[in-house]
């Protein structure tokens, strides 16, 4: 058992730090190509694109994002897209994602979903020469800026992915801001027409494809997750020493220590959970163990997220509260992840279905 | 990167495993198993058996008759322990007193005590917590006072757990009463049998009968029984009780308390969708805190020194545990069955023993945040 890092893992981690602590807070659109150049696209691509790492690499990045709330459409793109075109083969459109030439969206919610992606209506019927689209998704990740959206749609032999263009006549976007300021939108499919080649694997794969590429995203979330919640912490530690009251440090006050005790432990199973989720993936464990064990990350991340941003504010006081302080921008973004593809309620429900009987090992290993 | 055990870890646990179920005494199995109370024969029958396999102290080096393990092995041999319905080993003996003999004591010490804790032939406990010193253990006021070759012992110690079995105990004491709080402190050690030394039972809200309080009066121990050096006591104290808190996130004894909770829901026939959804919980916090605690291993194994890491493992950890019983306690519903309450009201003592959870937070806060 090794922890440890590789040279080749230290180097990602290093670069992406880097990049946080230079450009700061925000979205970076205009760096998109640059992260093609660093290869930051190409994780977990096939290595005739280029490709290179996994899931464990993708934590790294997203942890670091994290750190430096950097909110960059990666999860949309590289892990939720990027999984499906890998999965259903197709590398002509893979290779144009990780080139960073052209970006892709996934629409597969659907309105009384409430992120379950198996909860589909809308409808793909076959044509002559194609397939036509009729439906409804709501909160798609990165949508206005997407040249591409997979959608998920009922076929007759189950659940279908389909590359529909942005801009495919009688396709609406209706976009709006997420609460953090992420670029989401309502899709509406009012008979949409499309080639054959628009399905992605077969017509009844696409379940199977997608619930995959939600569980990498959603890991890919956790790590995010986890570098919210260790800045959060250390913003808060820092505070507490300089912040003057009575006459003395507010951190040499014991309520205040035991509290930033507390969220240290979470952070601490924050930091495993983010890395169980990981493992699992590289696993590449049958996927009733690995979506117990995404659902298991998520569930505890979004329970100590949660604890770990209310304690930030709380112990920053009125300061915490002030838009200008970025302890406050964490703890929005870290509300919206505790949320995004499935929050805590949803994920214990799915982990209480697989269940079962409590297993026999400590961990999947 | 590489989270696995290794081949030779995973064969290591299955002999373990193997030897248990065919070792352990099936009387001894089904105590364990019930929760119900152990005799002492009971843990030296147990003792016995590994110490003739030569893995009766899992934790010391090789030249003093342990296996050499390192702390994945460690792990998961106690790991096993727990999913074979084996007995605890009680630590007193072998994983405090022990290492700090082999530490701190001087070779006539290590010759005479060492190979007895090794073969289990005599029991010890622990002469730590008095009456008026809980966790500001530095307050103690028990005194022992050199008269030419010995020191002559008073004071009273609580909570000892195992004592009415002890052959010897180990006894903080004040032997430079006008000295710093933390200063003046020894280390010595006392045989039961000495006059002046009487055991009283202290009868816990569970009922049980496990802890006790010592009494000592003008109890005359020969000044060899002094481990290192007269005063450097407080030293000694830390040093063990740093090896006393590795090893207490006891997961595998969740596991199996998961498994027993499950079994009584099957049982019973208990649907009940929230109390589905509180053990979740709890089975996934447990799942977080063996892969943290797998981390903190993996550090030690990588030769990093067991640190205020360890805390965690400890508050989490026996957060865990109390939850658990007290799903077991919910799951009886109107039905309170006795044994379920005894291990609610038992388990109350694991957030208050080997350094309460609120001082945890106090290391966690100094050492780790360093507030």
């Amino acid at each position: 058992m090794d922890f440890s890092l590789s040279p080749e893992q230290l180097l990602i981690k290093d670069s992406v730090a880097r990049f946080a602590a230079e450009h700061g807070e925000g979205k970076h659109e205009d760096h998109w190509p640059t992260f093609a150049e660093l290869g930051w696209l190409a994780i977990g691509a096939p290595d005739e694109l280029g490709g290179f790492g996994g899931p464990i690499e993708t934590l790294l990045v997203m942890e670091q994002f994290g750190r430096g709330l950097v909110v960059s459409p990666y999860v949309a793109q590289v892990v939720l897209a990027g999984t499906i075109l890998k999965d259903a083969e197709r590398s002509d459109l893979l290779e144009q994602l990780a080139e960073g030439k052209h970006r892709f969206a996934v629409a597969y919610e659907e309105p009384h979903a409430r992120y379950d992606a198996a909860s589909v209506d809308t409808a793909a019927t076959k044509t002559a020469d194609g397939w036509t689209l009729r439906g409804k998704k709501v909160r798609v990740l990165d949508a206005t800026s997407a040249g591409t959206l997979i959608v998920s749609a009922r076929t007759e032999d189950g659940v279908g992915l389909f590359a529909v263009p942005a801009d495919a006549a009688k396709l609406s976007l209706e976009k709006y801001p997420s609460e953090d300021g992420y670029d989401v939108a309502d899709v509406t499919l009012d008979g949409v027409s499309v080639g054959a080649d628009a399905l992605l694997g077969d017509a009844g794969d696409g379940l199977a494809i997608l619930e995959k590429a939600l569980d990498h995203a959603t890991a890919a979330l956790c790590a995010e997750a986890l570098g919210l919640c260790s800045l959060m912490l250390e913003a808060t530690v820092d505070y507490t020493k300089q912040r003057q009251q009575f006459g003395v440090a507010l951190s040499s006050f014991q309520a205040l220590q035991h509290r930033m005790a507390e969220m240290y432990i979470e952070l601490e199973l924050v930091r495993s959970m983010a890395y169980l989720a990981a493992m699992t993936l590289e696993d590449g464990a049958d996927p009733a163990a690995r979506k117990r064990g995404i659902s298991a990350a998520k569930a505890q991340i979004a329970k100590s997220a949660r604890f770990i941003g209310q304690q930030a504010i709380q112990l920053h006081g009125g300061i915490g509260m002030s838009e200008e302080y970025k302890v406050g921008h964490y703890f929005k973004r870290s509300t919206l992840v505790e949320r995004l593809l499935g929050d805590r309620d949803y994920h214990l429900g799915r982990y209480v279905a697989l269940r079962g009987a409590a297993v026999a090992e400590p961990v999947p290993v | 990167m590489d989270l696995a055990f290794s081949p030779d870890e995973r064969a290591f646990r299955d002999e373990v495993r193997e030897f248990i179920a065919t070792h352990l005494p099936d009387d001894i199995r089904r105590k364990v198993q019930a929760g119900d109370p152990l005799e002492k024969d009971d843990y030296y029958r147990w003792h016995k058996i590994l110490f003739d396999r030569g893995w009766a102290a899992p934790g010391w080096p090789e030249e003093f008759g342990g296996p050499g393990w390192d702390s994945i092995r460690r792990h998961l041999f106690y790991e096993e322990f727990a999913y074979g319905w084996a007995p605890r080993m009680l630590p007193f003996g072998l994983n405090m007193v022990a290492p700090v003999i082999m530490e701190f004591g001087n070779d006539a010490q290590k010759q005479r005590y060492l190979p007895k804790i090794l073969s289990g032939e005599e029991f010890w406990c622990q002469g730590y917590s008095e009456p008026g010193s809980g966790s500001d253990l530095a307050s103690l006021s028990t005194k022992a006072e050199r008269k030419g070759d010995a020191y002559v012992i008073n004071g009273t110690k609580t909570w000892i757990t195992a004592a009415q079995w002890a052959d010897w105990i180990f006894v903080l004491a004040r032997t430079e009463p006008n000295a710093k709080k933390q200063e003046g402190i020894s280390f010595i050690l006392v045989d039961m049998r000495t006059p002046g030394v009487t055991v009283r039972p202290i009868v816990t809200i569970d009922g049980g009968k496990e802890i006790n309080e010592v009494h000592l009066e003008n109890v005359v121990v020969p000044v060899e029984n002094l481990v290192g050096v007269e005063g450097g006591g407080w030293t000694y104290a830390k040093f063990l009780l740093e090896h006393e808190r590795t090893g207490t996130a006891g997961i595998a004894g969740c596991r199996q308390m998961l498994n027993q909770l499950d079994e009584l829901l099957e049982r019973e026939n208990i649907h009940d969708r929230r109390l589905a959804e509180r053990i979740a919980e709890v089975d996934i916090e447990l799942t977080a805190l063996a892969f943290t605690e797998l981390r903190v291993l993996a550090a030690e194994s990588a030769g990093k020194r067991p640190g205020p890491e360890s805390s965690i493992l400890k508050v989490k950890g026996t957060e865990i545990q109390q939850a658990i019983t007290e799903l077991a306690l919910d799951a009886g519903g109107p039905y309170f069955e006795v044994p379920l309450a005894r291990r609610y009201y038992n388990y109350r003592k694991t957030s208050i023993y080997a350094g309460s959870n609120e001082i945890q937070k106090n290391i966690i806060a100094k050492r780790i945040l360093k507030v």
